[in-house]
Parts: C-alpha cells; sequence; structure tokens
C-alpha cells in the first residue's frame, strides 16, 4: 500500500506492507530512515532549516522544520523498535534555482542544517542525491528498506 | 530550423478566452462593484455559481457562516476576493487539457498556476502591494504560454534539457534556442490576441525576466519572485524542475533577505492544505464531454 508523506509531514512504519513516497521535494529535503532488523522506517519531508523562524509554528507542525522535524523522525522510529546503531539514512532534496550562491538558498539551508544536526549526534548518511535543480520524488519500501530517488523524464535511481 | 511560423499558426486556432474570466478582469480594482455587475458577469456560466460557493465555504476562507448565494459571498468575503474566485473558476476551461511537455500530472499546470497565484496574492499582502487582485490574476495566468508550446516542448525536451545542462541556461532561453520561442513570449502573444489589459500581457511576457524591460514594472517581479518560490515549495513541479535564474537585484528591490523567503514559505505551507479547494475547479475535459452526451 502507498503511503503518501506530504510537505511538512512524517510517515513511519513497520508494516512490511507499506511503501512511503513523498513527491516533489524543490528546495524541502526528504529523510528516509529504515532499521533492517527491526524493519522499522521513517520518511520526513521538511520544507526548511530552522524552528526560530516561528516557534509556535513548529509546535503545531514540528515536520515543517529540520531541527524539530529530524528528532521526531528518529524517536518515533526507535518508540517502533528500531536502533540508532543498524539505521540506515538517506536523503534527496534540497534543491535549489540556477544563479549564485547567496541567495533563494534555502535548499542549501536545508541540507546544511541536516548535516550540523547529523554531526552532533553522531548519524552518518549512508547516501545521498541532493541540490540541483531536478524536482525529485522518494520512495521507501518497508519490506526491504530500499529507498529509490525519481526524477521526471529519467529512471529511478536506487540509494 | 525554426518552428516559430508553424507556433504562431497554432495560434490562429486559439479559443476565445472564456467570457466569465474575462468580464470579471474588467472589475479588478473598482473600488465599487455592485452585486447587480457581479450577476451580469456570472450569468454567462450557469456552473460558476455552485463553484463560488464550494470555495467560499471551504476551509480556506474559514467563514464561521454558511454562504448560499452570490450576495452573501459578496457581503462577507468582499469584492476582491469574490473576483479572485470568479476568475479561477472562470479561467478553468483554458486548462482541462495535459500539458505533458511540462507537467506529468493532467492537471499540473493548472495546479502550478492556482499555486502561483496564492503565491503571488500571499507576497503582495507581505509587500504591502495595493493590487492584490492584479497579482492573484497575473499569477494564475503567468504560464498561459505552456498551453500553447506544450506540444512542441513535449518532442524536443530531451534537446531543451540538454541545452540547459550543457550551457547551464535557464530553461525558457533554452526553450528560445531550441523553438525559436519561449512560452513567455507565446504567452505574451495569446494576451494580445485575447486584448488583455497591457500590465497583464507585460507580466506573463516577462515573467523570466529576460529583457531590461522586466524590471520597469513591481507587478512583474513579482510574479517572477511568487513563480520562484512554489518552485522551491516544490509540490506539483515541472518537469523543467527548478532551472530558472534566481536574480538577486529582484529580492533587493523588495528588500526582502533570505529569512523572509523562509517565512512566506511556512505561511504558503501552512495554508496550502486548504488551498488545495481550488485545485477542485478544473474539471476532466473528457467527463464533460461524457455530460454533454449523456
Ligand atoms: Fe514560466
Ligand atoms: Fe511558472
Amino acid at each position: 500500500m502507498t503511503v503518501v508523506v506530504g510537505v511538512a509531514d512524517m510517515k513511519v512504519s513497520n508494516q512490511a506492507s507499506h511503501l512511503l513516497v513523498t513527491h516533489a521535494l524543490g528546495s524541502c529535503i526528504g529523510v528516509a530512515v529504515y532499521d533492517p532488523q527491526a524493519r522499522v522506517g521513517g520518511l520526513l519531508h521538511y520544507m526548511l532549516p530552522d524552528s526560530s523562524l516561528d516557534p509556535a509554528r513548529a509546535a503545531e507542525n514540528p515536520y515543517m522544520f529540520a531541527d524539530t522535524g529530524i528528532p521526531r523522525l528518529f524517536r518515533e522510529c526507535y518508540a517502533l523498535g528500531a536502533s540508532k546503531a543498524r539505521l540506515k539514512v538517506k536523503v534527496a532534496g534540497g534543491g535549489q534555482v540556477l544563479g549564485g550562491e547567496e541567495h533563494f538558498q534555502i535548499g542549501r539551508r536545508n541540507y546544511a542544517a541536516l548535516r550540523r544536526i547529523f554531526l552532533r549526534n553522531n548519524v552518518l548518511v549512508d547516501n545521498e542525491e541532493v541540490g540541483g535543480a531536478k524536482p525529485r520524488t522518494m520512495f521507501l519500501d518497508l519490506a526491504s528498506g530500499r529507498v529509490w530517488v525519481k526524477v521526471i523524464g529519467q529512471n529511478l535511481v536506487e540509494l | 530550423m525554426s518552428l516559430i511560423p508553424q507556433i504562431l499558426r497554432s495560434l490562429k486556432h486559439l479559443p476565445p478566452f472564456p467570457v466569465v474570466a474575462q468580464r470579471a478582469l474588467t472589475l479588478v480594482n473598482q473600488p465599487e462593484v455592485s452585486i447587480e455587475e457581479l450577476v451580469e458577469v456570472v450569468k454567462f456560466d450557469p456552473g460558476i455559481t455552485a463553484n463560488i460557493l464550494r470555495i467560499s465555504n471551504s476551509a480556506y476562507f474559514g467563514l464561521r457562516r454558511e454562504i448560499h448565494s452570490l450576495h452573501q459571498a459578496l457581503l462577507l468575503l468582499g469584492t476582491q476576493e469574490l473576483l479572485k474566485i470568479i476568475i479561477a473558476s472562470g479561467a478553468t476551461r483554458l486548462f482541462a487539457n495535459g500539458t505533458p511537455g511540462y507537467f506529468q500530472e493532467h492537471h499540473g499546470l493548472w495546479r502550478h498556476s492556482i499555486s502561483c497565484a496564492l503565491m503571488a496574492d500571499l507576497l503582495a499582502r507581505e509587500l504591502a502591494a495595493t493590487e492584490r487582485t492584479t497579482a492573484f490574476t497575473a499569477g494564475l495566468l503567468h504560464d498561459i504560454g505552456k498551453i500553447v508550446l506544450s506540444l512542441y516542448v513535449e518532442q524536443k525536451f530531451s534537446q531543451i534539457m540538454a541545452v540547459v545542462e550543457k550551457r547551464g541556461l535557464p530553461f525558457q532561453q533554452a526553450e528560445k534556442l531550441v523553438l525559436g520561442i519561449s512560452h513567455a513570449e507565446v504567452g505574451g502573444e495569446m494576451a494580445r490576441i485575447w486584448d488583455f489589459p497591457n500590465r497583464l500581457r507585460l507580466v506573463i511576457h516577462y515573467h523570466h525576466l529576460d529583457r531590461p524591460e522586466a524590471f520597469s514594472d513591481d507587478m512583474v517581479l513579482l510574479i517572477y519572485l511568487a513563480d520562484l518560490l512554489v518552485m522551491m515549495f516544490g509540490q506539483d513541479l515541472g518537469n523543467e524542475g527548478l532551472a530558472y535564474d534566481g536574480f538577486p537585484q529582484v529580492l533587493h528591490h523588495f528588500n526582502l533577505r533570505e529569512r523572509d523567503l523562509e517565512r512566506l514559505l511556512m505561511h504558503f505551507g501552512s495554508s496550502w492544505g486548504e488551498a488545495k479547494v481550488f485545485f477542485g475547479l478544473v474539471g476532466d475535459g473528457h467527463a464533460v464531454q461524457r455530460a454533454h452526451r449523456g
């Protein structure tokens, strides 16, 4: 069964029949985590790097921001029996329009925020497909833990 | 070989611009619009009142009272808000067909256009621009050139994307290089044929800021920025993704910082779920045909 993860949204699951998908990442970032032993995984689609922009909004919807959404993703997977040491982490999105590196950089800042959080918490990224101007859709198969990225007009790429 | 003659020929068979939207356009920014004038506008499309009531009563507007009539909608939403709904409902026929050169989804262009209209509206509010209805309308119609150019882009898509990738050009310039004309220019032509107000035509023609003229009108810059923000938001992204130029001078012009862009995206994202009620305005063209036959 396909479970759609919307914008500023997250789903975690231990149902092997679930295929989590999040569409059209733009400058947003998709984070897929999976524990192959517990067969627990989750997919987060966050929009913005930092909840200090609007803490009240972050309390309402933590999945909008990297710094509130990423910890939630891990915690909810732990709650279903995943362990940090076993989690495979894959990242996609963070797209940019063309041009310099100073303006319209939400995609880049989204990615930098994730890197900072992972560094602080000793999380390694197993694979990623970030930056550039391509629109990306991301899939996580709960049965196998496999993650794919689809760019329109191109073949599915496994992360 | 340039495809321009062929493309211009297909403009000869352009259907007329929907009359309801056209009439509603003439009421935009009028200080006062009477209920009689609005009734005059919507009477050309019997289905439109139902649409207006559905949108007016949706969570997007969050009214506490249920609206049962056009008159009530006018009182509770105000003229300009109601005009936005009428223009969007009236324009749907243009967007009924797929534009596979640009979007995989059958209604991708419609959804992108609605998103851009709502983002332009939000941006106009943020910038304290007075012409929010104009911004909404321009956002809705900025990419109409894609309706006509889709067929050609579909045939040459990989060639156009190769130009984008090898030469680092924005998509509309690659379009122009390969096809001889860009969707923005085709849209400008359509606006001329349909006799749009001059300003709306300029926005459509210059919305990717290819020419210095684009910088002479704030509305062009506003729509350009709304379009970019919608692409960054990502939902209903077209086949070309985010392959358009980001011009820092537009941010400087409006005195916007990166943090302001984040806030705009946050507000847009927060009302997104409710805004999707607008997507439902456009029906399936085939279904309409079936209904007429049956
Ligand atoms: Fe465009
Ligand atoms: Fe656009």
